[in-house]
This record gives structure tokens, sequence and C-alpha cells, in this order.
């Protein structure tokens, strides 16, 4: 046995897909180490941990792995269609990344580029042993990958619907769901530590009763308490599984009514806002808060202009395309964000490259006017 | 065996036999303040007296004194010299008694995110102060089980480190020219880095610890982070699983008494039921809880980190605030940052 030399130590970290909340993760998502995204249901952790699979394929200088990614799911439905609208909308905005890959491969056609989606493997699980015998199968699918990336990024999404509906609530039953957890963990920090992985893995949270204070306080983090929704919320599956994970990180919903602007009264303007906290992390010693915004191209800090103007400018071509810009300011944003969620985004950029700019430049007055995100999805 | 037998110089002989100490027994039971009052002499020399009078007297007595065993007295004097590693927040050292002790097992444990970790990494830092500063000047063991140490957080911890001691000079910058071993990447490179993916990796390591601090001397810490993650799987029998932690105790309790090293063990927290509800509790069991000479648990106290002192031989139940910060684990900076006894 032989100790490592800490100087050549230096993991490599998975960026986010926007640089201000890379610089408040210090980079992104650590490899070898595993991150635990807890969420309230909606607040975008499965937009997150898709955004990931695709910022994995970015070759290093552009923060990303240049690795393919596995994507282990739980929970049903499969986004597959999310999929495929944020790999669309990647491409673009990468084009040239994925323009020289395909260049290397073919050179006779120019018009077939490789697609992101074929770089990302999807493997659905019902139960906590189907995870466990999944993972010792991986060990192969790690040494050979099938394609000419390497696998670096596991996902699992989520950890905590494999549990909750297996196991009772009696000593003996927990003793055993809590031996699961560390046979779990122990075989995927291995399987990080050998091959180099990032992992990441979403969470659910369950309301508080309870004080959380003192020496049999439960209370994780320095955060006073997790707020979400308005209710006090903790991360599920217990301190057990809080042991197993290197790095944990919140995403905080609230629903904030704006004030009485509303003349006409029907329509009440609501905002979003989505926090990311850092609850713990080995290498993040302050806790910090970052608020996200997600769009229908990617999720990105509310402070990132360059993202905030594409999706200012999408958002009003859209309006535009409607026709409904007439209508009062408010009611129109709600409008805009209600119709967003019907239509598919993947097409909308090539219709609407024509037109004028005024219109670009009113849109932008009202996102400055209501600074916020009235709809998760766009 | 009489006075005029003992190895000491005639004058004290005489002193003694005149004052009516003539055999070995009179000496036995008087205190070396009472001897140096007696005789006008000084207290090292009573104790010298003392000394020479108890050796030469297991020598003969047939009582049987076990070859090598130590008085509590000579102990004792051990211990006031013993080094102790500062843990730069002065509360937490002031509860240990100076700081971890080179010959004692320390176990810390407490919730996740309360900062184990990063006392861990501090404490590896910590031991490379050189001897002028104060420190150990010895080289760190990290024994990593569950894959928490960043190299990037360690560094950074090194240089606050090298910040704080270099800036305590008079003459800042001869002192920083005059010492460039002093660095934050001389730092790291002196802690011997172990990473271990599962129980049998981490026995083999424990055992191999004895021959590899044997090769590296100035080794004067060993951190394990953290001894309980391999152990808490399912065993499937828990006599196994209590043998190899019995053996791995028993190896870890010998390196300080061998090597004069600190051992520090980290440990989590798990629910215990009992009486109808859960208490938290640290893991591996009551078993467990007898292989440490000290054990500290650390949790929250309204948003302050807190050590409490469980158990120890020699200091109190106290408990301390501290804070993790940028350049490590530092004293608190709150108000009401004070130690409470317990």
């Amino acid at each position: 046995m032989h100790p490592q030399n800490l100087l050549l130590l230096s993991p490599q970290k998975c960026t986010l897909g926007c640089p201000i909340l890379d610089r408040s993760l210090a980079g992104g998502i650590p490899c070898k180490s595993i991150t635990e995204i807890v969420a309230e249901s909606g607040s975008g952790k499965t937009q997150l941990c898709l955004q990931l699979l695709l910022t994995a394929q970015l070759p290093t200088p552009l923060g990303g792995l240049s690795a393919s990614s596995f994507y282990i799911h739980t929970e049903f439905p499969v986004p597959l269609r999310r999929l495929r609208q944020l790999a669309h909308s990647f491409k673009s905005s990468y084009s040239n990344v994925f323009a020289s890959s395909s260049s290397s491969s073919s050179s006779s056609s120019s018009t077939s580029s490789s697609d992101p989606c074929d770089f990302i493997f999807v493997r659905p699980v019902h139960t906590a042993d189907q995870l466990f015998d999944l993972l010792l199968k991986l060990d192969s699918l790690l040494e050979n990958p099938p394609t000419e990336l390497p696998v670096k990024l596991i996902v699992i999404d989520s950890i905590a619907a494999l549990f909750r509906s297996e196991f009772e609530n009696n000593p003996g039953d927990l003793k055993r769901r809590s031996s699961l957890f560390f046979k779990i963990a122990g075989k995927l920090k291995s399987q990080a530590e050998r091959f180099g992985l990032a992992v990441v893995i979403t969470n659910q949270v369950v309301d508080v009763m309870t004080s959380s204070e003192g020496i049999n306080g439960l209370k994780i983090g320095n955060l006073g308490n997790l707020y979400s929704s308005g209710r006090r919320v903790y991360p599920s599956l217990g301190p057990s599984w809080a042991h197993c994970v290197n790095s944990r990180l919140f995403l905080s919903r609230d629903e904030e009514i704006l004030g009485d602007h509303v003349g006409s009264g029907e329509y009440v303007c609501r905002q979003t806002r989505r926090q990311l906290h850092v609850l713990f992390a080995p290498h993040l010693p302050i806790c910090v808060e970052e608020s996200l915004r997600l769009s229908f191209a990617s999720v990105f800090s509310s402070e990132d202009r360059n993202n905030l103007r594409k999706c200012t400018k999408s958002v009003c071509l859209v309006a535009s395309k409607m026709k409904v810009w007439r209508a009062s300011r408010i009611s129109l944003v709600v409008v805009i964000a209600n119709q967003l969620q019907m239509l598919g985004y993947g097409s909308m950029e090539n219709d609407l490259q024509q037109e004028n700019l005024d219109l670009c430049q009113r849109g932008k007055f009202w996102f400055h006017f209501l600074p916020g995100d009235t709809n998760r999805r766009g | 065996m009489e006075i005029d037998t003992l190895p000491i110089s005639a004058s004290m002989r005489g002193k003694l036999i005149s004052t009516g100490y003539i055999s070995l027994a009179s000496l036995s039971s008087i205190s070396p303040s009472q001897l140096a009052q007696d005789f006008r002499v000084r207290e090292s020399e009573a104790v010298e007296i003392l000394k020479v009078a108890s050796v030469n007297g297991r020598v003969g007595n047939s009582d049987g004194f076990v070859a090598g065993a130590q008085t509590a007295w000579d102990m004792l004097r051990e211990e006031e010299f013993a080094s102790r590693i500062t843990t730069s927040c002065k509360e937490f050292d002031h509860i240990l008694g100076g700081g971890i002790s080179c010959k004692e097992v320390t176990e810390i444990g407490g919730v996740p995110g309360i900062g184990k970790t990063q006392i861990g990494i501090q404490l590896a830092v910590n031991v490379q102060i050189p001897v002028d500063y104060g420190g150990l000047g010895g080289k760190a063991i990290y024994i990593d089980t569950e894959g928490s140490f960043m190299v990037e957080r360690a560094l950074q911890i090194a240089e606050a480190c090298v910040e704080d001691l270099l800036g305590k000079g008079t003459a800042w910058k001869e002192f920083r020219a005059s010492q460039p071993k002093l660095s934050a990447k001389n730092l790291l490179g002196d802690i011997f880095y172990f990473r271990v993916c599962s129980y049998t990796e981490q026995i083999a390591l424990v055992n191999y610890l004895e021959k590899f601090i044997s090769e590296h001397k100035e080794v004067k810490a060993v951190i394990v982070d953290s001894v309980t993650f391999h152990f808490r799987q399912d065993f499937q029998d828990m006599t196994l699983r209590t043998r190899l932690l019995g053996n791995m105790a028993l190896k870890l309790m010998q390196l300080p008494k061998k090597f004069n090293l600190a051992v520090v063990l980290k440990n989590q927290v798990t629910t215990k039921y009992s009486d109808g509800s859960f208490r938290l509790t640290l893991a591996l069991g009551d078993s467990w809880s007898h292989s440490c000479t000290n054990r500290v648990i650390l949790y929250w106290e309204s948003n302050e980190r807190c050590a409490y002192i469980d158990k120890s031989p020699c200091h109190q139940s106290a408990s301390a605030l501290s804070a993790v910060t940028s350049k490590g684990i530092r004293s608190s900076t709150s108000n009401c940052s004070r130690i409470k006894l317990m």
C-alpha cells in the first residue's frame, strides 16, 4: 500500500452550464464524490440533472468531463421528451463542439452531426436491490464503454422513491434500510474512486414536526431550518443516508404573490422563486445561496445576463406570434407562461427569426418590470 | 536495604542518616517537598534521591515489580511534558486540556456537515507546525474511507496556517525568506493520504500502519475519516463485525503508546431506539465506545457549532463553541462564546 501524492490529486469538476452557479459551487459538481440534490417536487431537480447529463459531454476546457453519462431513474414517466428538447438547444448553443466532433468522424456529409442523446444511457430501476445489482453490472460498462467517450457521470433520480415504500417504520426494517444505504453508497464511492466518476443523486423532502436543536437534534447544515413552499422541510431518508453522501445541495421553491398592481382583478401574478443552497460540502465551507431560473433551454442563475437576454428575446418573440401583446402587462406574462407550456419549444426559434427589434425591446422591458420566472418551463 | 548502600553523594547520605532516615522504608512514604524542606535542598534533588531509592528498593524486592512497569509518578512527569496538537480554536483546545493529546486515541463524532472532516484536515496541517513555532513538526497520516477529503480545501487551510504562523514574526519578510520550507505545498506533501474503499482494505491498512510508521518515524498523527463507514453495511453475522472492530481498536490503541503519536478517529451518529423514542448516539455500538480514551461529540446549537467532551479520563464534561471559516477551524466570534461546564 502506498500513500497517494496529494499534490497530484486534483479532482475534475463538471460544470452545471451556468458560470455563476459554478462559481458558487467552486467549479461545479466534483468527481470522485457523491453530491446529493434535495428538493421538493417541482423545484427543478430533474431539470438540473438532465442539464448535467448534457454538460458532461463538453470538453474539459469548457468545464465538462468529455464523457458519457448514465441516468438511472426510479420515478415515472421518464422525461425523455424534455431531454430531447434540452439536447436540441444544447447542440445549437455549443454547435462548434458538436460540429468538430462530427467532422473528425465523417468527412463526407456536413449535415450529420452527433446527437448528444447518443452519449446518455438510461435505465429504470424499481427496488433498492435492483439498484445494487445494476451497480454491480455497471463495472463492466465502466471498464469497456460502448461509445468513444468513457462514462464519467452517474445520475440517480431519485433515491428516495426506492426506499420509501418498501420499508415499514419499525426498528428492524429501518436497520435493514440503513445497511442497504451503506452498501449502495459504499459501492458507488468505490466505483467513483476507481474510475473518477461524479455521482449525483436526487432526494425528496419530508415535513418536520419536532425541534431539531441541541445534542439530540437532527439539524444538518448551517441553515436554521429548510423552508420550501412555506413549510419546514427536512431531507428524507434520515441521518443515515446523510452520512453516505459527500455534499448536499438544497433547492427551495417559493411562490410569491406580487403586490396589487392588478386592475382587472382577474389575474393574480405569481412568481416562483427557486434558490440553490449548499447545506454541507467538504470544499465549500460557507453556505451559499443562489437564485435559479429555469428556461426552456437551460437552468441558469438569475444574474446570468447572457442567458437572461436569450430567454427574454425568445419569450417576446413568442408573444408577438400570439398577438396578445396589447393586453395588460401583468396578465400578458401569465398568459405567455400558460401558452408556453402547451407549445413545443424546439420549433419556436426557427419560425420567429424575422421579428423586429422594438418588440424585443418591449419584451425586455416587461422582464425588467417583473423580475422573476413565472413558469418553470419558460 | 540501607541508606548507606544507595548511590548518592556522601554529604547527602550523611544528612539523611543524621536526621533519622536509616532505612528505605522510611523514605518510601515521604513526599519530595517535605524532603526538600527537611534538608534545605532543591526539590529536583529530593526527587532524584527518592527516585534512586525507589529503583534500588525495587531491584532487591522480591514482591515482584514487573520489569518495565512504570510508577504513576513517572507517568505524571511524562504527561506534563506530553505534546499536544492544537486545533486552532482556543476554546476547543481548552476543554481538551491544551489540544489533542499525543498519547491517546480521541474520537470525534457528529451529524453530517458539522465539520468533522474540517477538524481532521486542520489537525493534519497543525501537526506539521515547526517546533520553533510551538508545534510538533511531525507528519500526518490521513486515512480517508468516505472520499470527503478535498485537496483544494486542504490547500486553503494549509495556506491560512502558513499565513498565521509567518504573520506572527516581527520581521515578516525576513522570516518568510528564511523559511522556504514552510509553504502550503510542502505542508500538503507531508500528509500521507490513503484512500480505502472497503472494510477489508481498512483492516489491512491498520495492520500495515505499524510497519509504515516504523519506517517513517516523523509521523505524529494518524487521522481516520471515518472509522465507521465501511462497518455499517450488513454483515452476515454481527460477531464477525465485533471481532473485526475489536482487533482494529486494539491495533489503533497500541500506536500512540508505541510511537508517541496522536490517533484521531471520526465517527458518525445513528439513532438508537430506546424507551420508545429515538436518540442520537455515536455509531458502532457500546463495545466500540470502550476503545477510545477521549470522546468528543459535535452538535449544532442555534447556528453555532458546539463541541462536547463526552468521555475523558482527565477532563471534565464541558462544551465549547467553534466555527469553521475559510481558513479552517477557528474560535467562534459570537457574543456568547464561552466555555460551558455541564
